[in-house]
Parts: C-alpha cells; structure tokens; sequence
C-alpha cells in the first residue's frame, strides 16, 4: 500500500506529541524528550525503503517544525539511518537488537540536532558539555523505553495496512 | 542481497543530489515546508490547550459554594481598592496628556491587547520558548512583546495561522536595554538571553553594568525596561539582579545574572501588545533570520 507510510506516522504522532508534553513538563530543566529515532525502528523491519524514507523525513520535520534548528538536518539525518536501516534489516532482527538499535539512533540523531540548533545559535556554547551529557542520556533511556510501546502501536497499524511481517531470522 | 546492495547505494546517491538540492533551494521553499508541518500540528496543540482549560474548569466547578463565596468577597474588596487607583490613575493621565501637548513631546506607540492562553513549553540549551494559541488570524505580528501583568515574559519571534511561538527573556536569541534600580543616572545596560547549561531555572544576563554602581541594600534590584528601541513599553519589569555584579574581564564594567520576576513556565495566560502601528524593530524581524 502506496500511503502506509503516511497512515503510519500519523499513528505515531501520538507519541510524538505526548514527547513534547513531557518536554513541556521538564521545560523548567531545559531538557527535550526526544523519541523521533525510536520511532523509525519498528517501520525500518517492515516498510518499503522509499516509503521507510519518506516516513523518516516526516518523522524529522515534524520535529524541526517549531524549533531554531536549521531546516532539514534532523529530516535528513533521519533519512539517512532510515536507508541504512531498511538496507540492513538482520541487524534489528530480534528485539534485544532493536532495543539496541533504538538507543543509538534515538542518541545519534539527538546529538545532531543539539548540534545543528549550537550553529545556529548566537550565544556562546560555554559549559554545555554536561548539559548535552544530560540531553544524551535522557535520549537514550527514552529510546530505551520507549521502544515497546512505540512499536506494538507502529506493528499494529502496519497489520491493519497489510504490511508484510518483518523476518525473525538473519 | 546484491540487489538490495545496489538499491542502498542508489539511494544513498540520491539522498546526497537531494541534500545538495535542499542546500540550493530559494528559503521560500523551506519556510513553507516549516510552515506546512506547524500548521498540521496546530490542532494537536489546540486541542491539548482546551482539554487542560476543560480540567481546570472541572476542578474549580468542584470547590464548595463556601469557598466560592469567601473568593467573591475578596475580589469584591480587591475591586473597590483598585476603582480608587483608577479614578487616579485618569487625573494624572489627563495631566500627562495635557503636559504632552504643551511641550509637543512624541507620543509614545500605543498597542493593543490580545490576551492568549499557553498551549506548550518547549526549552533546552539553545531555546526557550512557549506556543501560544493566537496567531495571524488574531492580528499578533512578528516581534510584538509579551507580557503578564506588568512582567516583561518575552516577544513573539515566529506567527502562524492560529498559534505564534514566543521566545522568552532567559532564551539565548532574546535582547532587550534596560534600567537598573538604584541608578539615579538611569544608564543603560544590556539584558541578552544565554544558553542554559544547567538543570536549574534559566536566568538572562545583565551586560554594561556601570562600574560605579552599587546594589540596593536589602532587596534585590528589580530591572526595569527602557522604552528605547520601539519593541517594548517603558517600566515593564524584566527581573531581579541575582545576587552581586562581578567585573568583565576588560574592568570598565561589570556583569550580573537576571532572574525572572515569574517562573515562567508556569504561566497559564498571557498579553501580547501588538503595536497599533508597525514599529521599524518588527519590519526587521520579518526578514529569513527569525523562524
């Protein structure tokens, strides 16, 4: 099905939506919850690559949509892990590998949007390696987390849609 | 496998023409694709707004008719003591208007109100911001400040059809000049948002602070706005002075912290004070800089 894609990240906007009203809740920190590379796991096993892609793109420019980062690096970061994901599809065979796999891409891409939003800004970035330290952490337990629930959501709208199940074996 | 191989490095060639193209395309295309997905979340954002004034008009709906009675009391009293000020506050308003005419001073930019609730919070090193449910359709405009009561909360840097998005005093983009308490010279220093590195309440800092200048002893300084520049109204308040002022590095003046008044997090509602004539500070913000 050609709109899967779509269809699917409208199911995960939720989540989406529920990170920023946890972020609004932790505003006074000053820390993100940031879920958008834990949400690309479960469609990266089981979607087209042009539709993991697009799908991706959405994920990152709903993110970038209402903050000062420059436009499109999270969008394109995402898309890049989405090809390499969708290309390499044993390496998330099973769900310890995908807890895995959500922490370090729910980290990376924090990292580069923490990064892009630095360029952009005009204030000096003095002592903020422990804040991003902080950033990065709370990236990685979310994506942890969050993965499970995220999933059975994303694995139950692709049943619906007639999405192929991902294969268990290598 | 080979196909598959193939069909990544394919699109990984097609992913970097796309990123070399996104790189050349005119900003107008960008900032409509921004905009496209602001407005498909404005609904969401509406709709958590409303769902948590339907929460705090359930439990208020619950308090006992007693407390409800002793709370119109009080606002019966508040409003008494508050007529008083305002029959003064016409006197010397008249009196202002009148010395305004004989010394043909310019009269300072008048704004109009527009009262919005908080939809959402959003802060991390590089920004802090809140999303208010107003926008372009209610006449807010790029670069309007706001404020709560007399408390200066920040100005609106981004407007959207029914939402805008307003960058805090504490946000790392925000400057302003301001007055300290305590100054009978009145100079000016500078107050510019800086990137929160900690966990704790984000603060703004106080630059160009006369190097004679000496806190108030016992209370904090309170900062107060200037007027100058056309953005904000004079006397709003922007903070207090965190504890002492320390020299630069240079000597010839010193710095300090600024603390909010309010916690700004917590704020439910604000104004926005849209200037009843365009201010040249807001056509400049209408340039590609501000998001």
């Amino acid at each position: 099905m050609g709109w899967a894609w779509l269809i699917l990240l409208l199911a995960t906007y939720p989540w989406l939506l529920g990170a920023d009203l946890a972020s609004d809740t932790l505003a006074s920190s000053s820390l993100v919850v940031f879920v958008s590379g834990t949400c690309l796991i479960a469609p990266s096993r089981r979607l087209k690559r042009w539709q993991c892609v697009l799908f991706a793109a959405g994920l990152g420019f709903l993110f970038e949509a209402r903050r000062p980062i420059p436009d499109g690096t999270l969008a394109l970061t995402l898309v890049a892990v989405a090809i390499f994901l969708s290309s390499n599809r044993p390496l998330l065979r099973s769900t310890p590998r995908m807890l895995q796999g959500a922490a370090i891409v729910n980290v990376a891409a924090c990292l580069v949007w923490y990064l892009a939003a630095a360029f952009a800004a005009d204030a000096p970035a003095v002592g903020a390696a422990g804040h991003l330290f902080g950033q990065l952490l709370l990236a990685g337990i979310v994506g942890t987390l969050g993965l499970v629930p995220v999933a059975l959501t994303q694995n139950a709208a692709m049943d619906r849609l007639g999405v192929p199940p991902a294969s268990e074996q290598p | 496998m080979d196909q598959n191989r193939q069909g990544a490095r394919a699109s990984y060639v097609a992913l970097a023409v796309f990123v070399a193209g996104w790189i050349l395309l005119p900003s107008a295309v960008r900032r409509l694709n921004r905009e496209a997905f602001v407005e498909f979340q404005a609904p969401a954002l509406h709709l958590v707004g409303k769902s948590r004034d339907l929460a705090t008009f359930w439990e208020k709906k619950s308090r006992s008719s007693e407390e409800l009675v002793a709370a119109g009391r009080d606002l019966a009293r508040i409003n008494a003591a508050l007529e008083i000020k305002l029959k003064g506050m016409e006197d010397i308003r008249r009196e202002n208007t009148r010395l305004r005419e004989v010394t043909r001073y310019n009269v300072p930019a008048d704004y109009l109100s527009v009262v919005a609730r908080v939809a959402t919070r959003d802060s991390s090193s590089w920004w802090q911001r809140i999303v208010i449910r107003k926008g372009r359709n209610d006449g807010i405009r790029p670069g309007a400040p706001v404020v709560f009561g007399d408390t200066v909360v920040g100005r609106v840097t981004a407007v959207h059809l029914t939402t805008s998005e307003v960058d805090l005093v504490t946000s790392p983009g925000f400057r302003c000049t301001a007055y300290l308490e305590g100054d009978d010279q009145n100079r000016i220093v500078l107050i510019n948002g800086v990137a929160a590195n900690s966990l704790g309440t984000a603060k703004a800092r106080v630059s160009v602070i006369p190097y004679d200048y000496l806190l108030p002893a016992g209370t904090p300084a309170r900062v107060t706005t200037t007027g100058m520049g056309g953005v904000f109204p004079s006397g709003l308040t922007l903070g207090y002075l965190d504890g002492g002022a320390y020299a630069t590095q240079v000597g010839n003046f010193k710095e300090s912290l600024l603390v909010p008044s309010r916690d700004l997090y917590n704020l439910q509602e604000v104004s926005v004070l849209v200037p009843i004539i365009q201010t040249p500070g807001e056509a400049l913000m209408q340039g590609d800089q501000f998001q």
